[in-house]
């Protein structure tokens, strides 16, 4: 299944994109699509553990489990106000 | 409950704002607060912030944050207005106003309102140097 993948804020600068396609197994987790996406983008890799996650419009922990539905968004620790 | 969220380029009229309070025969406190651009970052010394944000998720989780709100304490009425896009230093990036009967819970309100806003609601800020 393809899953639609956007990034935020200086992501995008790491990233070089707003959002990308990415083929990925029946069943994958969160946290699985990330790996991949930090593969794909190295420069995400120092930022990995303060990434936060997110599908559709709600924070998900690694395990969540992606349907092909799914939008899925990564950007660093946010900072409104 | 009432609520009203604003995200916005616009200019931030807080005087406007206040001219359209919903206050009623309960009320007894209004709490207002006003973010402001600081002119320094850290070290460096700027004329701007550029606020990002992912509108869609930032009104979903507002909304959850003032749904919290709604049952931890008795409050009428929220109004949020959060500015995005480039505002210059001593501009208003950020206005809450907090109506309840009582002081205690409406500033215990407008405290947990902003530290759940920086914790979860994504906006992101890029400093623009002078």
């Amino acid at each position: 299944m393809k899953i639609t993948v956007r990034f935020w804020s200086y992501f995008v600068d790491l990233t070089g994109c707003k959002q990308t396609c990415i083929e990925v197994d029946q069943g994958i987790t969160l946290g699985q699509l990330h790996e991949q996406v930090c593969e794909q983008f190295p420069k995400l890799t120092a930022a990995k553990n303060s990434t936060l996650k997110v599908v559709d419009v709600d924070y998900q922990n690694s395990n969540f489990v992606l349907s092909d539905s799914n939008e899925v968004s990564f950007f660093p620790p946010v900072q409104g106000g | 409950m009432k609520t009203e969220l604003t995200i916005s380029p616009q200019r931030i009229n807080e005087i406007a704002l206040s001219e359209h309070q919903a206050i009623s025969e309960k009320t007894g406190a209004v709490v207002t607060f006003s973010g402001i651009v600081r002119g320094q970052e850290g070290e460096s010394q700027i004329s701007a912030i550029n606020y990002e944000s992912f509108d869609k998720m930032v009104e979903h989780q507002f909304k959850l944050i003032f749904s919290e709100i709604s049952k931890h304490w008795p409050i009428e009425s929220i109004r949020l207005v959060h500015r995005i896009g480039t505002i210059k230093v001593n501009e208003v990036s950020l206005w809450v106003e907090i109506i309840a009967s009582h002081r205690k819970e409406a500033f215990a309100a407008c405290q947990y309102l902003i530290n759940e806003m920086k914790n979860r609601v994504p906006i992101w800020k890029t400093p623009i140097k002078r």
